[in-house]
């Protein structure tokens, strides 16, 4: 087990993901983007058109809107560099050539692999942490609990850790760069883009024979639990979002994937010799 | 320390291995030669536990490669034909990882490593980025880094291609100091020169399966089908030398000139050696006597012919 957590594979792979320029220029740009973000909710909820309408703006409604905003953005985000960082991890060793260094020194093919996804995982939770005072504002405001943090969070990790094994296993069965990228990004499309069509073409049909019954149930839902924004929309407290109730089944569902790429990948890392 | 009998190996559109066999000991430095495509690097790889045979006996070290392929990873170092490294490493960090992945200890670790940058010479410089090395220092890196756990063999596929001539004569240099360390060594190469120096032995392959086996420069021993060209220069008259040559069975003369014969005797170098001493005890003056027998590139010649891939 210790031979896991002090692998010289995660120490290697930090050390050289660090050097790269995109290591300090990527959460420069993040928090750009979430800090716009977090500028332009505040910015809408406290519009002065709304008094003028009428609508109370509470604090709570502020608090509530800006977390939303930003746990969204970040998941969005993240699972847009998910695959970059861990899709290329096994091609770039065979594009330098170093893939048969690894294989034949007395590394196995799951510490290989282990060392990959923690580089590809601690860079990405490097951005989410470097978030958490944006995350922290709603605090000021209310509306958020501490558990609603908690929730979103292991929720973004869980489907981020998903998505690194995805990257891995499409790494490990590609040659190139490239083509494992394209494949993982197609993989996220599919999860969060098809998904949700599947959901709505299944909602639709249902709402027609179910008119006046408050929202879908689990089966209907059943698409969602495969996109990686479900469990984040359970967090919504409002009325139209009362029914998705299931996070639980989504994060089985990222689980089980997660550990299904991860066995592909290490079985495939283990017979890339050919490949070589 | 290598023990190979009719190993077999297919991809899915050709045959790697085809029966192929091969005994090392301990004590060699076996050259591996053959054309293109004739299953030199297919072998290596399944020494070197990247590949899995389709059949056959493979044992490396005593262990067997698909039984106990860490066992055999721990007993030796594998250079590939195109060798990647680290470009964004520092050097010190390179060896250092790969000692890591050798599960060496301290203070075991840190020896290795100041070893292998003494090895490659570059001791002053490990604090440089990988990527400033030229390629003939990035192959001394790798060969350093490859001889970190101490490995009882090494497994070199075409070692020195892309090297200069000077970077060439270091690594001939650095592989007999090697071989002379106790370390056994496979090398294929397609540069018969090299091997011609360092090889105790040379094993031919093609197309999958072992051709013809003969000995290297540095082994006295001969194989009866040879025949040794010997090159002669003397003083004086060459009638008594005519006689000498028209005296010993088989033996031919190819080219003479005024104090120089090329002749052919059947047999070994050993032969030849022989057949110096009756030429001196016939008086003859001898000025150079080299007989050394058919060079690498005559004797690939004779196992291959024609062949091209």
């Amino acid at each position: 087990m210790t031979r896991y957590i002090t692998s010289p594979m995660i120490i290697k792979e930090l050390r050289q993901r660090l050097r790269e320029r995109r290591s300090w220029l990527l959460p420069t740009l993040y928090l750009i983007v979430l800090s716009g973000i977090v500028a332009c909710v505040y910015y809408f909820t406290t519009d002065t058109d709304r008094h003028l309408r009428g609508v109370e703006v509470q604090g709570a409604d502020i608090g509530q809107a800006i977390f939303l905003a930003v746990v969204l953005t970040q998941i969005i985000v993240l699972l847009l560099m998910g695959p970059i960082f861990s899709s290329g991890a096994i091609t770039i060793e065979r594009e330098q050539r170093t893939l048969a260094g690894l294989l034949t020194s007395l590394l196995t093919a799951p510490q290989i692999w282990w060392g990959k996804f923690v580089a590809a995982l601690l860079y990405l939770l490097l951005l989410l942490a470097s978030a958490i005072p944006l995350l922290a504002l709603p605090f000021a405001f209310g509306g958020v609990e501490p558990l609603d943090l908690v929730k979103a969070l292991g929720s973004i990790i869980l489907t981020l850790a998903s998505i690194c094994t995805i990257g891995l296993w499409c790494s490990a069965i590609f040659r190139r760069s490239v083509h494992a990228t394209a494949c993982c990004y197609a993989i996220v499309l599919v999860l969060t883009i098809v998904t949700g069509v599947a959901f709505g073409m299944l909602y639709s049909h249902w709402q027609e024979s179910h008119q006046g019954v408050p929202g879908p149930p689990a089966h209907i839902q059943a698409p969602l639990f495969l996109n990686p924004l479900y469990p984040l929309l359970t967090l919504i407290d409002e009325n139209e979002f009362r029914s998705y109730v299931y996070p639980s089944s989504s994060w089985l569902m990222f689980a089980g994937i997660g550990c299904l790429a991860a066995a592909l990948a290490m079985r495939r890392l283990q017979r890339s010799g050919e490949q070589l | 320390m290598i023990e190979v009998d009719t190993l077999y190996k297919s991809y899915r559109k050709s045959r790697g291995l085809d029966g192929f066999s091969l005994h090392l000991e301990t004590n060699e430095l076996v050259g591996l030669v053959g054309p293109n495509g004739a299953g030199k690097t297919t072998l290596i790889k399944v020494l070197a536990t990247l590949l899995p045979a389709d059949s056959g006996s493979v044992r490396v070290a005593g262990h067997d490669v698909s039984a106990d392929p860490m066992a055999v990873r721990a007993s030796l170092g594998y250079l590939p034909d195109v060798a990647g490294i680290y470009q964004d490493m520092r050097i010190g960090e390179f060896l250092e990882f790969f000692a890591d992945a050798f599960r060496l200890k301290e203070p075991q670790r840190t020896a290795a490593i100041e070893r292998a940058l003494e090895r490659a010479g570059l001791v002053d410089r490990r604090q440089d980025f990988v990527e400033h090395l030229s390629l003939g220092w990035k192959q001394r890196l790798l060969l350093s880094k490859i001889l970190l756990h101490e490995p009882r063999l090494l497994l070199l596929d075409e070692p020195a291609t892309g090297l200069d001539p000077l970077a060439r004569i270091q690594l001939r240099e650095q592989l007999k100091r090697l071989h002379a360390e106790g370390v056994a060594i496979l090398i294929s190469s397609h540069i018969l020169s090299d091997l011609e120096d360092i090889c105790t032995r040379i094993v031919f392959i093609a197309e999958g399966k072992n051709v013809h086996e003969t000995q290297g420069s540095a082994v006295t021993t001969g194989t009866p089908a040879l025949t040794v060209r010997c090159e002669l220069e003397f003083e004086g008259s060459a009638e008594a030398l005519d006689r000498a040559i028209a005296g010993f069975a088989g033996a031919r003369v190819l080219e003479r000139k005024e104090g120089f014969v090329l002749f052919e005797l059947p047999g070994s170098p050993r032969d030849a050696s022989g057949f110096l001493g009756k030429l001196l005890a016939a008086g003859i003056t001898i000025l150079h006597f080299d007989a050394r027998g058919p060079g690498l590139e005559e004797r690939y010649r004779r196992a291959f012919g024609d062949h091209t891939p």
